[in-house]
């Protein structure tokens, strides 16, 4: 999931458009990672000795590692250790940016290094699914140390990008979130959770094209209208997801909540008493917006 | 019993959950498979056609599926019902198994628990 937020970060820092990030998302599921990127990512080579093995590359006919190992840049055990591993999905994004000549090497080395040491980040945080290094992310890109449900929100927010990767597909960024009074969508369904101790209202919003293709995406199917089974669709993901949160609850913390059925508003203003969150993820297909608020 | 004697219901008041559950359970073969979208639809229809094993959501309107097992418990002491639902805590749990369900599947559901479960129920019968 660090890609979604590497991304976030690229187009926040004004170091790639929202059409090249779009078109890479969309890219990378046929980008393989090549030894340089590795090599960049690990630290064992500098942008500089990569471009220069690719000016050698093109005039011998020898593989990367190869020529790099000659070299002297790299070892042959850290060539192999590098092409063994399943690359990480931030590294992905990152070689299709390249690919694409969005990045140069020497940009790419620049920008991720800036990242790791913003977020105080190491390579292997960055490896596999750390839960609390994501929770980290999360809570540092939302601002959201500090308030009293802070520790929920952020909790909330992380099952629900991984389960928007799980159900729905990994081709989205992060967008900052605003603070809300009221929401006006051309539909929007929504569902409360009950806890002791709070009730607190979740939906999902977005415009009827981007509707129907959140929908295609849940349910595997082609589907052309907004009818009852498109509403249907997306209600289940909404429950799908929060039962999730609420079994985690359950399990981790003994905290019992429950939920109610969902409802749907179409193209009306919602009022919020208390400050709601709008949390929009901006799709290859379109942008969803999810808000959390308590009631 | 074989499986294409095998009679099922699904119980959840989402249109997509039904089909996707439904379609699966169709593919397998079995003699027939009812719907009911709600609690209360959920008692009328076992009542009508007692089928041989249920799959009940629990988050319904009109009646939640927890109270739909125990009024179906009460008129058939022996049905069979799966809780197949996306909020399974542990108090959900306690109330499933309470109100007399035998097994508690937690969205998003495998095809293969669901033909598992269908195929135990049609050895036992």
């Amino acid at each position: 999931m660090f890609a979604q937020f590497f991304g976030s970060y690229l187009l926040n820092e004004g170091i790639v458009t929202a059409p090249q990030l779009a078109k890479a998302l969309e890219d990378k599921k046929n980008t393989k990672t090549r030894l340089g990127v590795l090599a960049i990512n690990a630290g064992y080579m500098t942008a500089g000795q990569v471009e220069f093995i690719h000016q050698v590359q093109s005039t011998v006919d020898k593989r990367i590692g190869d020529i790099a190992v000659e070299m002297g840049f790299i070892t042959s055990e850290q060539v192999d250790e590098l092409l063994s591993k399943q690359p990480q999905d931030y590294l992905i994004l990152g070689q299709t940016l390249v690919n694409n000549n969005v990045l140069t090497n020497a940009q790419f080395e620049k920008a991720l290094n800036d990242y790791k040491s913003f977020n105080a980040l190491s390579e292997s945080d960055m490896s596999g699914d750390k839960t609390d290094k994501l929770e980290k992310i999360i809570a540092d890109f939302y601002k959201i140390n500090g308030h009293e449900d802070a520790g929920e929100y952020v909790t909330y927010l992380t099952l629900l990008f991984k389960n928007l990767i799980r159900f729905v597909g990994d081709d989205f960024t992060p967008m900052t979130a605003s603070i809300i009074d009221g929401a006006n969508y051309e539909n929007m369904v929504r569902q409360k959770v009950n806890s002791e101790t709070v009730d607190s209202c979740t939906a999902v919003c977005c415009d009827t094209d981007v509707y129907i293709k959140f929908a295609e995406r849940f349910s595997e199917e082609k589907l052309d209208t907004a009818d009852d089974f498109v509403n249907a669709t997306v209600g289940e993901f909404l429950n799908l997801h929060n039962g999730l949160f609420i079994v985690n609850q359950s399990n981790e913390f003994g905290k019992e909540m429950t939920l109610e059925p969902q409802e749907f508003v179409y193209s009306t203003e919602v009022k919020y008493d208390k400050a709601a969150v709008d949390v929009p993820v901006a799709y290859s297909f379109g942008t969803v917006h999810f808000i959390l608020s308590n009631v | 019993m074989t499986i294409n004697e095998v009679t099922v219901m699904v119980c959840d008041d989402s249109m997509f959950a039904r089909k996707k559950l439904t379609n699966y359970i169709l593919s397998l073969g079995v003699k027939a498979c009812y719907e009911a979208e709600d609690g209360e639809k959920a008692v009328d229809n076992y009542k009508e056609y007692k089928p041989n094993i249920v799959f009940m959501d629990i988050v319904m309107p009109k009646k939640t599926g927890i109270d739909a097992v125990k009024e179906i418990i009460g008129f058939d002491p022996d049905a069979k019902i799966v809780m197949a639902s996306s909020v399974g805590t542990q108090n959900h749990l306690k109330d499933a198994i309470n109100a007399g369900a035998f097994e508690f599947l937690q969205k998003p559901i495998s095809n293969e628990q669901v033909q598992k479960l269908i195929e135990t129920v049609a050895e036992g019968e």
